[in-house]
């Protein structure tokens, strides 16, 4: 039909057809797959919520005397420091330990920042505290340092995500009898409110649920800024059970993203905490689809009718938890579902409104001749069996 | 910033028949925790407290959310009462306060607010927040992943 390279041609001339999935999902209704297919050459996908494997490298550039750092806080979060002496890396659920220098409060108000909000921060261009404590050997003779730094004044300083982008995930429900305060926010008693986390039908990899168009290499929008397809997430699990659409029913393929944090923007890195869990950060992610033939917009054509998620019972705290089986993404869009022979009030956890705006905002890019697309160098393998797999869904049936 | 796509009514007392209605939040010191407050308010001064929201174990300081209704006379009486118990009160009417700046339209704050004055536009996702619902219980507030709900006094 066409190929990357004509794509990039017409994007660099400014005449590539972008259309966000949602346009997509809407035209192929009024017309047909073929006629979609011939008219658009990138349709962008896009969404944004809490990823908690997510961190960011971040090289410090020497201090002299030179210090070779075993243990470093920024803003009081601890940062990793096991390897070259001033490369750190900060996770975004890491806790704050101090607020200011001397402080050692254990209050939850102190515990409500984290590496998501250090990472924010830096990103927002505001200025961080370092307090770093070094290893004396006869390279490196300091024993301690303690700056301000930013954005500006950091050698590198890029987000390395062990495990984004989640394809699909579970839908939260507490079916005892205490509250309880998980990564989905809190879940009321006696199957009190629900809470889902991955957008459904806007969902990157919901749109290609085998991997076809992407793959290592591929580049992406992350965080307001150019990112890449790095490599498989933690946690990838291809063989998760699939409707006869190819859409898991369940988590299923995560990827991990890499991206140059100095270029993103605040609007779509944001810290986040959630009461009695702890803090996260959440992420703006765009996708870009390139059309090269029908099969590609049929999978885009894929509806919230057709994507379900399962329902988890979190009161259980074991690894296989019960399961209430499966709503589809149409229902929990709603804002209620039937459980149990229950209405129970859904909430989401990714922000709508913010996926379909960075559907729009990578849309604009690429029309703006800015964001060309890439061929992946490697594909994400689909054949990657998950140790503990049955964690998610493979105690759910789909028939 | 206030949220400019959400519906702002004021929400203040209503009178009817000389029976009041008032909103206070009751701040109990530790010793008074187990006083049967609701019970006297009733027995001593015909005012009704509706519990709209109780945070209250022992030895820790108890914060009550209710709604008195009474003669007005007496409600005065009764505020007063508290007042001597050591048992703080705050009438003010106090209101929830989005910041659209903040707000990343998660919805996650939907799920739990009993009263449906938290939503989400079914089309385009946004945060709505229809203010002459809300009840001001404040189960929203410790939900939001990025703090953008607070109360004002
Ligand atoms: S205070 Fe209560 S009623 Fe008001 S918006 Fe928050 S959860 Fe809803
Ligand atoms: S939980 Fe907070 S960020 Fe999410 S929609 Fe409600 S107010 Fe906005």
């Amino acid at each position: 039909m066409r190929t990357l390279a004509e794509i990039n041609d017409k994007i660099q001339a400014r005449k590539a057809v972008v259309w966000t999935v949602e346009e997509v999902k809407a035209r192929v209704q009024e017309s047909s797959v073929a006629r979609v297919a011939k008219e658009v050459d990138v349709i962008t996908t896009g969404t944004f919520e809490p990823m908690e494997s997510s961190g960011a490298i971040i090289n410090l550039g020497q201090t002299d005397p030179p210090i070779k750092i075993r243990q470093c806080w920024l803003d009081g979060v601890s940062a990793y420091s096991g390897f070259g002496a001033v490369d750190l890396y900060l996770g975004a659920t890491q806790v704050a330990e101090y607020i200011g220098a001397g402080d050692v409060p254990d209050a939850e108000e102190f515990r409500d920042r984290g590496g998501g909000h250090v990472i924010a921060d830096l990103i927002a261009g505001k200025q961080v505290h370092l307090r770093a404590l070094g290893h004396i050997t006869d390279c490196y003779s300091r024993a301690s340092f303690e700056t301000t730094i930013t954005c500006d004044t950091i050698n590198q300083f890029y987000l390395f995500n062990p495990r984004n982008l989640y394809q699909n995930f579970i839908v939260g429900v507490n079916g005892g009898d205490r509250p309880l305060f998980t990564y989905l926010g809190p879940l009321q008693p006696r199957l009190g409110n629900a809470v889902y986390s991955n957008p459904g039908a806007l969902s990157p990899l919901m749109n290609d649920p085998d991997l076809e168009t992407i793959g290592i290499g591929t580049r992406i929008f992350l965080g307001g800024g150019v990112g890449y397809i790095a490599w498989e997430g933690t946690q990838h699990f291809p063989l998760q059970k699939r409707l006869p659409n190819r859409t898991p029913i369940g988590p299923a393929a995560t990827l991990a993203l890499v991206g140059d944090a100095k270029q993103m923007d605040a609007r779509w890195v944001r810290g986040c905490y959630f009461k009695s869990y702890g803090p996260s950060l959440m992420l703006g992610v765009g996708i870009p689809l390139p059309v090269l033939n029908e099969a590609i917009v049929a999978r885009c054509a894929v509806t919230d009718q057709d994507l379900v998620a399962p329902v988890v019972d979190f009161s259980i705290p074991r690894r296989v938890r019960p399961t209430f089986g499966l709503v589809s993404y149409a229902q929990l869009k709603t804002g209620r579902v039937r459980i149990d022979g229950k209405a129970v009030r859904v909430a989401p956890l990714a922000s709508l409104f913010l996926s379909k705006q960075v559907a729009i905002e990578l849309k604009q890019w690429i029309e703006a001749g800015q964001f060309t697309l890439t061929e992946p160098v490697a594909s994400i393998p689909m054949d990657r069996a998950f140790l503990a797999q049955d964690r998610w869904g493979s105690q759910i049936t789909i028939d | 910033m206030r949220h400019d796509a959400l519906n702002f009514q004021s929400n203040g007392t209503r009178s009817r028949d000389y029976v009041v209605k008032k909103r206070a939040t009751l701040t109990f010191p530790k010793r008074a925790v187990h006083m049967p407050v609701t019970y006297r308010l009733a027995k001593d001064f015909n005012v009704a407290a509706n519990i709209i929201r109780a945070q209250v174990a022992p030895n820790q300081i108890g914060t009550l959310v209710v709604e008195l209704s009474g003669d007005i006379d007496q409600l005065d009486a009764a505020i007063d009462w508290l007042r001597s118990q050591d048992i703080g009160i705050s009438t003010a009417s106090r209101e929830i306060v989005i910041d659209e700046e903040t707000c990343v339209h998660c919805g996650l704050c939907t799920g739990v607010c009993p009263t449906e004055a938290l939503n989400l536009d079914p089309q385009t996702f946004r945060l709505n927040f229809t203010r002459s619902r809300c009840v001001v219980c404040e189960q929203c507030i410790p939900t939001c992943p990025v703090q953008a709900i607070s109360i004002n006094l």
